[in-house]
């Protein structure tokens, strides 16, 4: 949120932060994409209203692993739960090959999202020099809170992120969303 | 990084211990062998360090024979609940012995109590069992009955669980599941590989737990199945897990860990080989291997917090102290403490230059400024009363010390402390203070020579008088130690200052200054301002004239200083002057008080008499020929050596005789006879002319 951040750990579990957006809290969990961490981080999604599933655009095995895991990690989220679809890493592009497409990151995000939306939530991101990050969180907040009418005004949205990018430090056998 | 929160104190020693219970003073042990062992445990405090020694007073051997796998004290009802070989009993809690004919419940797998009841009744308490089968049941326990109330089926024999209200938390299988006893709903939470993971749950407070997970995660969840806490980082072979606000303890097989509520970190590891047991009760920590019993002593919060201090993990220290209101401290000793250690954690972040931190903190803490001003050399006036606070708030000796002699940063301290200052003056903690932030306000204006300088100066200040005139000298401030003077009614050391200042920008700014306040004062930085061989155009006379052209006053004032004083030899000035002092009698020649009159006269003619150097026609033209200053006019005919006309007036205008052979005398002085003669000639056929009357 800070628009760009370089985290080098992963993340184990998942990290937790709360914002104010206006008048509203939003609740932000950063989930472990490891696999032994699946089963948390669908707990994380419960009830979110919001999602973004984060894949390394240099890396084919992080897009499927996100078309792979995206059931079990929405299933308990909100029937209407916004669904990001971001490709990182962008930054790398010039140097490295594209390994995801545009069309079939977008084809994900259709498929992805139920509601009628007048454009589909997919952004190219790189949280190596903070191109669009701030742009997906205001995106997912206009959407998500200017919608809502007065008497919802003072409920926490739920948001997740899911991060399925793969590491550049790990091995690409190691399945990591 | 770790804090010492808990010392580990041996209490008592006893074979196979399977579980614990505690209530007051009271310990109770639970064998694999089927033995309940009570002991009462005697504290003492010794130079300041607590030992323990355990008492027993009874045992009781159960006729089955099996391990005592839980023991929960229900002290209301003087009970004691023993779940042994699947079965749950009602013993007396002081003689252990079974209750006749007090129900049972068998196939039970394990049980908890309910701390927040659905019905709280001071006859009763709840507990929810877990049987073998595949349910969970919720029953009211009384002194002799245990009545079902609700059920929940899980599917599964749980292996752990933990109760809040109509909620309970289980640990199944393979997964965790939360289930509610009112809407008999039950909810998934997340799966786990009973090969990995240990199976944990315990109640954190009110609709919300706290599971052990897979990666050794510590997962927070409420009730209505979602987390808003991070999860805790706890090691492998996780064996049980208590809270204490605001820690949560871990037990594994080597180590007891202490991790923080607030902040979710490890705060502290306590080796400990081979646990058993670990226990919370009412704050008291009880810790078991197979065959001793350790309580967990809790270090003084006081303690940990200089600790964490020490270590300049400030914001874990005011987050502890935060939330070190349960330690019974009234709420004014605890704003009291808590500002302490606000101020204690504000200094440490001071002295590692972060100010904003600082800031925040000293303002929080409601810092007396005095302590801060302190810790820059000579800043707090000798005048002042204040002392370093006792105990001291930080082990600072001054900036020098934290700066070692860098000037930038030197100077960035002393950039914090005028901002504080600025922040603090005028409110009502700076007010009583105002001396020392005063004066150490001016000091810093002073060093630094900012243009603040001069407003402090020149608004109601309590700065120290002497020290604050000292410092402005020694700092080569003198327009300010001027204005300082000034405000101070000293004009006359103010004016003596003005006069020598060599900056003439600043002179110039407060020439005029002075003027709209005194025209009399005001010139006199011009009169004093000492001469110079090459002297600035602009302090030339003619620009000062022009200058102060203005201040009729000031401006009569400094040409008769050129003039009588400096001698000056310029007939613009003594023309000028002359045109002056005659607006000045024409101006008074219709008082009825005579006297400003009179005194102006004598200036005027003095001067007309006096000077040669004022322009005579301009003067006679303009200014007096057709008005009635005779003698003025006389005076200046007679510059003009026009004798006749002059003598003509004296004679016929002003009747004044002697002052008309006066005049001859004087006319023809240092003359010769013919001269002279010429003179009395005109007089005499002046007397002759026939005259008006
Ligand atoms: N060049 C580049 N590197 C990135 C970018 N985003 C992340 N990385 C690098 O990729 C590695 C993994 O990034 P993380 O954000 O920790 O990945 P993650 O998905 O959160 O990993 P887990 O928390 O284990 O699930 C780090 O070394 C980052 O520096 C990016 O936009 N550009
Ligand atoms: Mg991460």
């Amino acid at each position: 949120m800070e628009g760009t951040f370089k985290k080098e750990t992963n993340t184990i579990g998942a990290h937790f932060s709360l914002r104010q957006w206006g008048s509203y809290n939003i609740a932000i969990w950063d989930t472990a994409g490891e696999e032994k961490f699946c089963g948390l981080s669908a707990f994380y999604c419960r009830g979110a209203g919001a999602a973004i599933f984060a894949y390394d655009v240099t890396s084919e095995d992080s897009f499927h692993t996100l078309r792979a895991r995206f059931k079990t990690l929405l299933q308990d989220a909100d029937k209407d739960c916004l669904v990001v679809v971001v490709a990182t890493k962008v930054d790398l592009l010039p140097s490295h090959a594209r390994a995801v497409s545009q069309d079939d990151a977008l084809i994900l995000t259709r498929e992805l999202n139920s509601a009628p939306l007048e454009q589909l939530p997919y952004f190219e991101t790189s949280s190596l020099n903070g191109q669009n990050v701030v742009k997906v969180f205001e995106y997912i907040f206009n959407q998500k809170l200017s919608h809502q009418n007065l008497e919802e005004q003072n409920r926490t949205v739920r948001s997740s992120t899911v991060d399925l990018r793969s590491s550049s430090r790990s091995s690409s056998s190691k399945c990591r969303c | 990084m770790s804090v010492k929160a808990f010392d580990l104190i041996p209490a008592l020693e006893r074979l196979k211990i399977r579980c614990i219970e505690c209530w007051g003073t009271n310990l109770y042990l639970g064998t694999e062998d089927a033995f309940i062992f009570h002991y009462i445990l005697e504290e003492t405090v010794k130079n300041g360090s607590v030992t323990f020694r355990g008492e027993k007073c009874s045992h009781r051997h159960l006729p089955a024979k099996k391990p005592v796998l839980q023991l929960k004290a229900a002290s209301a009802l003087d009970r004691m609940l023993v779940l042994c070989d699947g079965v749950i009993s009602i013993l007396h809690l002081s003689t252990l012995e079974p209750i006749s004919g007090a129900t049972k419940i068998k196939n039970v797998a394990l049980f908890s109590l309910n701390e927040n009841p659905l019905e709280s009744s001071p006859f009763s308490v709840e507990i929810v069992v877990a049987l073998k089968k595949k349910n969970v049941l919720i029953f009211t326990v009384t002194e002799d009955k245990m009545m079902l109330k609700k059920e929940i089926s899980t599917q599964e024999p749980a292996l752990a669980l933990a109760v809040d209200g109509a909620h309970v938390c289980v640990a199944l299988q393979s997964q965790y599941k939360i289930g509610n006893f009112e809407t008999g709903h039950v909810q998934e939470l997340f799966p786990y590989d009973r090969e990995q993971v240990n199976p944990v749950v315990i109640r954190i407070s009110q609709e919300e737990f706290l599971l052990s997970a897979p990666g050794a995660l510590g997962m927070f969840t409420a009730a209505s199945g979602i987390s808003q806490r991070p999860p805790l980082q706890w090691s492998a072979n996780l064996i049980h897990v208590v809270y204490t606000h605001p820690y949560i303890l871990a037990l594994n097989d080597e180590f007891i860990t202490v991790h923080s509520i607030l902040d979710q970190q490890q705060k502290q590891t306590l080796p400990f080989m081979g646990g058993r047991c670990l226990g919370e009760f009412d704050g008291r920590l009880v810790v078991t291997t197979a065959s001793d019993v350790y309580i967990l002593a809790p270090v003084a919060i006081e303690k940990q917090i200089e600790a964490l201090l020490a270590d300049f993990r400030v914001s874990e220290a005011l987050s502890l102290a935060q939330n070190a209101r349960k330690t019974g401290l009234s709420k004014e000793q605890f704003v009291k403490m808590f500002r302490q250690i606000q101020l204690k954690a504000a200094f440490i972040e001071f002295s590692q230059m972060h100010f904003e931190e600082a800031f925040k903190l000293f303002h929080e803490g409601k810092l007396d400024v005095r302590e801060l001003i302190s810790l820059y050399p000579r800043l707090i006036p000798a005048s002042s009363e204040f002392v370093r606070s006792i105990p001291p708030l930080h082990e600072i000796a001054d900036i020098n010390q934290l700066a070692r002699g860098d000037r930038v940063k030197v100077q960035e301290f002393k950039d914090f402390l005028l901002r504080y200052l600025e922040g603090v003056r005028g409110t009502p903690r700076g007010m009583n203070h105002a001396l020392e932030i005063d004066t150490a306000l001016l000091k810093l204006y002073a060093e630094s020579g900012r243009s603040q300088l001069v407003t402090l100066i020149s608004s109601d200040n309590a700065c120290d008088a002497t020290e604050c005139a000292t410092c402005l000298e020694k700092q080569g401030r003198h327009h300010a130690l001027a204005l300082w003077y000034y405000h101070r009614g000293n004009q006359e050391m103010a004016l003596r200052i003005w006069s020598r200042l060599t900056d003439l920008e600043l002179l110039w700014k407060y020439v005029d200054w002075t003027l709209e306040r005194s025209e009399e004062d005001g010139v006199k930085i011009f009169m004093q301002h000492p001469k110079r061989k090459v002297e600035s155009d602009r302090m030339k006379p003619e620009n000062i004239v022009k200058h102060i052209s203005r201040f009729p006053k000031a401006l009569v004032a400094y040409l008769e200083f050129l003039i009588f004083t400096q001698k000056s030899q310029k007939e613009t000035f003594h023309t000028h002057l002359a045109v002056l002092y005659t607006d000045q009698v024409t101006g008074h020649l219709k008082d009825t008080n005579k006297e400003q009159l009179v005194k102006a006269r004598e200036k005027l003619s003095y001067l007309l008499r006096e000077s040669d150097l004022y322009q005579v026609q301009l003067l006679l033209g303009e200014k007096i020929r057709d008005t009635e200053l005779y003698p003025e006019c006389a005076i200046l005919y007679g510059k003009l050596a026009e004798h006749e006309k002059a003598l003509d007036i004296l004679v016929t205008k002003l009747h004044d005789f002697s002052a008309a052979e006066a005049y001859c005398i004087t006319a023809s002085q240092g003359k010769d006879m013919a001269c002279r003669k010429h003179i009395f000639l005109l007089l005499l056929s002046i007397y002759l002319k026939p005259g008006d009357e």
